[in-house]
């Protein structure tokens, strides 16, 4: 049995729906703050996620940053050295999903080289009649940054765990691999 | 000059960070390179060995695996608290095989070494073997 512990950044364009999608995970869907409240900082979130068909688990420290340009500089400061990545994106704004790949740049000067798992969202599922990212156009662009795609409504509390699930388990993934590799190294 | 294993002349390890029931702390000092501690995820990682007395070290050698950056510090005292600082290192990347480090620790005596593992090279930085010249 073993105890993993990671730092999972969530980042992406202000007003998308980071902070509520973070908080339906983290409260196991029992609220969704209907008035919008920005996040001027960041917020940490932490909550345990157990690995199926193991004992082990993740202990996943979210942190929740400022969209918003101006606000960003200071939360860039605790960004160092992340273990997971979380995009957030709005279904409904074609902007934000474009947004992306300036957002993997920002957040790779922080990753040292270092292969960290990710996970793009489009949330918003609910407003189906004011969509303007397709599945297929997102999904394309995740694979193409080595993301997990998945989509959710905060709102809804539609599919809000899975992307913190997948994140779960890469991490999960990524230690056994490690692991195994310690455990077949030649001496120094 | 003698370089043998910590648990066999009573030295304990106190602390760690991280824990994996299958890589126990006590891998840390049996003096076998095969056998390993990992951190768990995030840093800083830091583990305190207890000496059964208080122990004169020169010289403290580390195969560890992925540690970029490492801090020592020492104390005198019974319990594991109020340390100071001994020295840092930056240690290089060796893909493949194991990091083997013989860092000076200025002489002196002590009862607790606390080593702080601030940066790895990965998610996960492993400690194989810790042992001491006095």
């Amino acid at each position: 049995m073993v105890k993993l512990r990671a730092k999972c950044l969530l980042f992406g364009d202000a007003a998308v729906g980071k902070s509520s999608l973070s908080h339906v995970f983290y409260r196991d869907g029992n609220l969704f703050q209907k008035n919008y409240s920005m996040t001027t900082g960041v917020e940490l979130l932490m909550k345990s996620v157990t690995i199926p068909e193991s004992s082990d688990s993740v202990e996943l420290y979210i942190l929740d940053s400022a969209g918003k340009e101006a606000l960003l500089e200071s939360c860039e400061k605790m960004w160092g050295e992340p273990s997971l990545l979380c995009l957030v994106f709005d279904l409904t704004n074609e902007q934000s999903f474009a947004n992306c790949s300036r957002w993997m740049e920002r957040v790779q000067a922080h990753c040292q080289g270092l292969h960290v798992p990710g996970v793009l969202v489009g949330n918003k599922l609910d407003l189906s009649d004011r969509r303007e990212v397709q599945e297929s156009e997102a999904k394309e662009w995740a694979q193409s940054q080595g993301l997990e795609y998945h989509e959710t409504s905060a709102k809804e509390m539609i599919n809000c765990d899975a992307p913190f699930l997948t994140l779960a388990r890469a991490f999960h993934a990524l230690y056994q691999e490690r692991c195994e590799t310690i455990q077949n190294l030649g001496p120094g | 000059m003698i370089d043998s294993s910590l648990s066999s002349l009573g030295a304990k390890v106190v602390l760690t960070s991280s824990s994996d029931q299958n890589h126990p702390s006590e891998n840390i000092i049996d003096g076998n390179t095969e056998t390993f501690w990992i951190s768990t995820g995030m840093f800083p990682q830091e583990f305190i060995i207890r000496f059964a007395e208080p122990t004169q070290i020169s010289t403290v050698t580390m195969d560890t695996y992925n540690v970029k950056h490492l801090k020592i510090e020492k104390n005198t005292s019974q319990s594991a608290s109020q340390f100071e600082f001994v020295t840092e290192k930056e240690l290089d990347c060796t893909e493949g095989r194991l990091q083997s480090n013989a860092i000076s620790l200025n002489g002196g005596s002590a009862t607790h070494l606390r080593f702080i593992i601030t940066l790895g090279y990965d998610h996960f930085v492993s400690v194989h073997r810790v042992s001491f010249r006095n």
